[in-house]
């Protein structure tokens, strides 16, 4: 296994960041997230009327934060990594404990979102794009608790010098940041397109 | 040299029966679903009784002919449960998780695959049963066999974590990351149980129509990686070499044994 200061044939440049599995699996699940995107665009064109009644219901500024909050944590993450290619596997594990409180701080504000819309009468039944609202966002939460998890395993290799791998680390990293890329994405859709 | 001695000499024809039978259990079962019984795509979760009346006479041969052939054939099933069980059992990992995937998958036929057998060939056999009771079977068919998909989402995980934890090279790591794609999308169908139209509904776009086509991918994915793993094995401990050069690519009864 290679450790975080090793240096190989081929340079950072001209190689692909993490494990090549990783990619494929961006590749295809982004091929899925876009197929729920195309459905609920659709959705939408059939009744928008009702759809912009229902996205009212939406606090933007909470999902300005939301944005704030998980662009950073790709921010802390991209930094994570910087500093264990340069070896300075402490400073990486700092930052990547960051990043885990980032998405932590991103789930519990998604829950007070969640809890603020049930209570004024915005369920997961309610109208079709509440439907839509709660699938979308449910489904990036449960890809974020994985992401999570992918930290907590980045944060303990990186704690062991005989475990740290530079690819697990950049692994690790390219899937948060596609968790990232995908709310960027829920976000215009759901609560910039009007 | 003869089909028999070949049989007789091949050390992996009993693997080999398992893949074939693998290919042959989900050919009739895409035959069988889609074709003579049209339960696939699912019908409307919101029939009114009188209409599930008319959807249970509309195919009640194809029925009961093609549900016949699953209580008949559908134990070919376990041959592919068993080749990936199998499978693990060559990786590096505890043997605990060839165990669970075998266990779960045998627990999770029975809600996931055979119920809405029973439920529609019942419906099927006597359509003057009234509407209500008809109804009702048409609901357990479709919710047993869409609603609880979530069975199955703790098996992908499990092979999941096999193969990325797997130091034997059995399955390549982009594999291992497919099948998170596959349990992600078992989670989608879970709504299913709460609407009867729309996107999430046992036959909506999301939850019926995206996950057939995530699941068409990943079961023909996995058919032929299992092929692959077969024709790599080499009964021993440690990495799984990779296929020799000239080597035969799929077993044929009258190909030249390569010990």
């Amino acid at each position: 296994m290679a450790t975080a200061t090793d240096t190989t044939d081929t340079s950072p440049d001209e190689r692909v960041p993490g494990e090549t599995g990783m990619w494929f699996f961006v590749l295809f699940e982004s091929l899925i997230f876009t197929s729920y995107f195309c459905v609920y665009l659709y959705f939408r064109t059939q009744d928008e009327g009702a759809f912009l009644e229902a996205q009212s219901a939406l606090r933007l500024p909470l999902g300005i934060v939301d944005t704030i909050v998980l662009l950073t944590s790709s921010w802390a993450i991209a930094r994570s990594v910087q500093e264990a290619r340069a070896g300075r596997p402490a400073a990486a594990r700092r930052l990547a404990f960051v990043t885990i409180g980032l998405g932590a701080a991103f789930s519990a504000l998604k829950l007070v979102e969640w809890a603020h819309l049930i209570g004024d009468g915005h369920t997961f039944t309610s109208s079709d794009f509440m439907q839509h609202y709660f699938f979308l966002t449910g489904m990036h939460a449960v890809h974020l608790l994985i992401g999570l998890v992918a930290l907590g395993i980045l944060v303990h290799q990186l704690a062991d010098p005989h475990r740290r791998s530079q690819e697990t680390i950049e692994t690790c990293a390219t899937y948060w940041h596609t968790v990232d890329l995908y709310w960027v994405l829920i976000f215009a859709v759901l609560y910039i397109v009007r | 040299m003869s089909i028999v001695s070949n049989l007789r000499a091949d050390p992996k024809r009993e693997l080999w029966f398992a893949w074939y039978s693998t290919v042959a259990f989900y050919s009739l079962y895409s035959v069988v679903f889609f074709g003579l019984t049209r339960t696939q795509p699912p019908g409307k979760p919101w029939l009114e009784p009188e209409q599930t009346v008319e959807w249970f006479a509309g195919r009640q041969d194809g029925l009961l002919v093609g549900f016949a052939l699953i209580f008949v054939l559908g134990g070919w099933s376990a041959t592919a449960i068993a080749l990936i069980a199998y499978s693990i059992r060559r990786m590096s990992v505890s043997r605990a998780f060839a165990y669970s995937y075998l266990v779960l998958y045998l627990i999770a036929a029975v809600p996931g695959f055979l119920f809405i057998c029973v439920a529609m060939t019942v419906g099927a056999m006597r359509p003057e049963r009234s509407p209500e009771a008809q109804q009702w079977l048409y609901d357990l068919g479709f919710l047993s066999f869409s609603g609880t998909m979530g069975v199955f989402l703790v098996g992908s995980l499990i092979w999941m974590t096999a193969i990325l934890l797997d130091k034997n090279r059995v399955f390549p790591r982009w594999f291992g990351y497919l099948n998170l794609c596959n349990a992600l999308t078992e989670v989608v169908i879970a709504p299913s149980w709460i609407f009867q139209r729309g996107v999430l509904a046992w036959d909506g776009v999301i939850a019926w129509w995206i996950d057939v086509a995530v699941f068409g991918t990943y079961t023909g994915v996995f058919i032929y990686l299992l092929r692959e793993v077969i024709v790599r094995d080499d009964f021993g401990r440690g990495p799984l070499p990779d296929a020799p050069p000239g080597r035969p690519r799929r077993w044929h009864p009258l190909a030249k044994v390569v010990r």
